[in-house]
C-alpha cells in the first residue's frame, strides 16, 4: 500500500515537473535569456500588451505594468462622444423647435365634447413621473459631468464647478438605481398596450402623412411612434444604459479597468441617444400635441382627443366603460 | 528648467519593495493606497525582471485629459499634480492612466471612492510648500526642500532613478555601454566562449 502511494506520488511530481518545464520553454524570455542575456524584448513586449505579472501590492489590475486601452478610451470619450454628442445635443432641439415653428402643435379637428375618458391610471402616472423625474436628473448631471469642464468652468471657476461636479456625481450614482427600478416598473406596466399590432405597420408606412395631418391611421392606446419609444427607448436603451451604469456605479466588486472603459463608452453613447430621443418624446408630450401633457398629469383625456389620436383604443374604452351610453357619443367614421 | 522623470532599470531592480515602503512611510499614505508598486514579469523563471512603477508624470497626461473637474495641473518641472479639494472621486483618471497610478482610499458602492491619491514626485500639492495642510493631503514636499523623490534616493541597487530627465539619460546610457550586450554580458564570452548552442540543456 505504501509502495503504491509512493508510486502515485512520484508519478504526480514527475507530471507536474514536466508541466513546469513545458511552460518555461513556451516563455519567450526564458529562451531569449539563454542566447542573449540582457535582451529583454519579450518582457517589454509582454509589458506593452498589458500581460499581468506578480506584485505584492493588492488592488485592481495592480499586477499590470502598462494598460494601453486607457488611452483608447480617452480618445473615444474625449473625441467623438464629446464632440458628436455635444453637437447633436444642440442641433436636435433646434431641429425640433424649427419643426414646431413650421408645423405648429397637433390639435384636434373637432371641438372637445367635455366628456372625459381615463387614459392613465394613478399607478401608470406615478410610474411615468418617477421615471421622468429621475431621467431628467440623470440627464442633467450626466451632461454636466461630460461637458461641464468645457462649458461651466470658464463661467463659474474651478471651485464652484468642483462642487457642482461632486453633487452631479453623487446624484447620478444614487438616482441611477432608482431610475432602473422605475424603468423596470414602467416596462411591465406599459407592456401589454405596447405589443405590436398589424395596424402599427400601416401607421409607420404612412408616418410622414400622419405626422403632417394629411392622413389618419387608427391606432390603439399607443401609436407606432409611441411604441417605438417604448421598445427602443424604455426597453432597449433602458437596459443598455442601466446595465452599463450599474457596472460603473458598483466598483466595489473590483471590475478591471477595461470593463469600466467599455461600460463607460456604452453608457455614454446609450445615454446620449436616450437623451436625444427623449427630446422627441418631451416635445410630443408637451407643446407638440395639445392635450397630451394634461393626459399624463390628470390621467383624463377628452373623448374627441381619444377618438382622433387613438381611435381603436377609444372604441374599446367607450364600449367597455358604458356600452349603453356609447350611442350618445357615436364615433364618427375615420376621417 | 529640469524635466523631472522616473527611470527603473530592469537589470538592477531586485523586487525588494523598499521604494513602496519608503514612499508609504515618507508620506504617511493611508491603508489601501500605494503610490508605488513593484511588478515582476516571469516570476520564478529564468529571465525574471522586476520594475518599480508609479505616476510617470506624462507630458500628455491622460488623467488630466479625462478629469471632469480639471483638478490636475503641471508644475514647471513637468510634475503632474492634482488638487484634492477639487477632486470628486469619479475614478476616470484611474481608467485612463497607463500605469495604474491613481489610487483611491475606498471602493464603496455607488461610486464612493474618496479623493484620489497618487505619486507627487515628492512635490506636494497646491497648498503652501511644506505646510501642514500640504503634508496632510499630499505628503512631504521634498522638491521644495531641495531633495529628490525618496523612493529613488534610497533604492539600494540604484535601479530606480528620479530626477532631471537629461541627467537620468546620461546615467543610463553609461550603464548600458558598460554592460555591453549579448554574450559580452557577465563576462560569459571570456568564461565559457560564445554560446553556439542553447545553454542550460546538458543533453545536447
Amino acid at each position: 500500500m505504501r509502495r503504491l502511494l509512493m508510486a502515485v506520488w512520484l508519478a504526480l511530481t514527475a507530471m507536474l515537473g514536466g508541466a513546469v518545464t513545458a511552460a518555461d520553454s513556451q516563455n519567450p524570455q526564458v529562451e531569449q535569456q539563454q542566447v542573449q542575456p540582457l535582451n529583454n524584448a519579450p518582457v517589454w513586449r509582454a509589458v506593452r500588451y498589458g500581460e499581468p505579472g506578480v506584485t505584492q501590492v493588492r488592488g485592481v489590475d495592480s499586477n499590470v505594468l502598462i494598460q494601453a486601452s486607457g488611452e483608447t478610451w480617452r480618445q473615444i470619450r474625449n473625441g467623438p462622444i464629446t464632440l458628436y454628442g455635444g453637437v447633436l445635443l444642440i442641433l436636435v432641439p433646434i431641429g425640433i423647435l424649427g419643426f414646431y415653428r413650421l408645423a405648429g402643435p397637433i390639435k384636434t379637428h373637432d371641438a372637445p365634447t367635455g366628456r372625459k375618458l381615463e387614459r392613465f391610471s394613478r399607478w401608470e402616472r406615478i410610474v411615468h413621473w418617477t421615471t421622468a423625474i429621475t431621467f431628467v436628473i440623470l440627464a442633467l448631471t450626466g451632461i454636466l459631468l461630460l461637458f461641464g469642464k468645457h462649458l461651466l468652468i470658464p463661467l463659474i471657476g474651478y471651485e464652484a464647478f468642483s462642487w457642482v461636479g461632486a453633487a452631479s456625481k453623487n446624484l447620478h450614482n444614487f438616482v441611477g438605481p432608482l431610475f432602473i427600478f422605475a424603468v423596470a416598473c414602467m416596462f411591465f406596466t406599459y407592456l401589454r398596450e405596447n405589443l405590436w399590432k398589424a395596424h402599427d405597420l400601416e401607421w409607420l408606412r404612412k408616418m410622414t402623412k400622419v405626422l403632417t395631418g394629411k392622413a389618419h391611421v387608427p391606432s390603439g392606446k399607443y401609436n407606432a411612434a409611441e411604441k417605438g419609444w417604448f421598445w427602443g427607448g424604455v426597453a432597449f436603451l433602458g437596459l443598455v444604459v442601466g446595465a452599463s451604469g450599474l457596472v460603473l456605479d458598483f466598483a466595489n466588486f473590483g471590475q478591471g479597468r477595461v470593463v469600466m472603459q467599455v461600460a463607460n463608452v456604452v453608457h455614454g453613447v446609450g445615454a446620449l441617444l436616450f437623451v436625444l430621443a427623449s427630446f422627441g418624446h418631451i416635445y410630443m408630450g408637451t407643446i407638440g400635441t395639445e392635450g397630451a401633457f394634461d393626459a399624463m398629469m390628470s390621467g383624463q383625456v377628452d373623448e374627441t382627443w381619444a377618438r382622433e389620436h387613438h381611435e381603436l383604443w377609444y372604441r374599446e374604452a367607450t364600449s367597455r366603460a358604458s356600452p349603453a351610453a356609447s350611442t350618445g357619443g357615436a364615433p364618427r367614421p375615420a376621417g | 528648467m529640469a524635466r523631472m522623470k522616473f527611470l527603473c532599470d530592469a537589470e538592477r531592480c531586485i523586487e525588494c519593495n523598499a521604494c513602496v515602503t519608503a514612499c508609504k512611510n515618507e508620506h504617511e499614505v493611508p491603508w489601501g493606497v500605494n503610490r508605488r508598486r513593484v511588478v515582476t514579469m516571469n516570476d520564478g523563471v529564468p529571465g525574471e525582471r522586476s520594475m518599480s512603477v508609479a505616476c510617470m508624470h506624462c507630458s500628455d497626461a491622460p488623467c488630466m485629459a479625462v478629469c471632469p473637474v480639471d483638478c490636475f495641473y503641471k508644475t514647471e518641472d513637468g510634475v503632474v499634480l492634482h488638487d484634492k479639494d477639487l477632486c470628486i472621486g469619479c475614478g476616470y483618471c484611474f481608467y485612463a492612466c497607463p500605469f495604474g497610478a491613481p489610487q483611491f482610499p475606498q471602493s464603496g458602492a455607488f461610486g464612493m471612492r474618496g479623493k484620489m491619491d497618487k505619486c507627487t514626485f515628492c512635490a506636494g500639492g497646491p497648498e503652501k510648500d511644506t505646510s501642514e495642510e500640504e503634508f496632510a493631503k499630499y505628503g512631504r514636499n521634498r522638491l521644495a526642500e531641495g531633495k529628490l523623490p525618496v523612493c529613488a534616493e534610497m533604492c539600494s541597487t540604484k535601479a530606480l532613478l528620479g530626477g532631471d530627465g537629461d541627467v537620468l539619460a546620461d546615467i543610463y546610457r553609461e550603464r548600458v555601454l558598460v554592460r555591453g550586450k549579448g554574450s559580452e554580458v557577465w563576462g560569459w564570452g571570456t568564461a565559457y566562449g560564445k554560446p553556439d548552442k542553447p545553454a542550460g540543456d546538458p543533453q545536447s
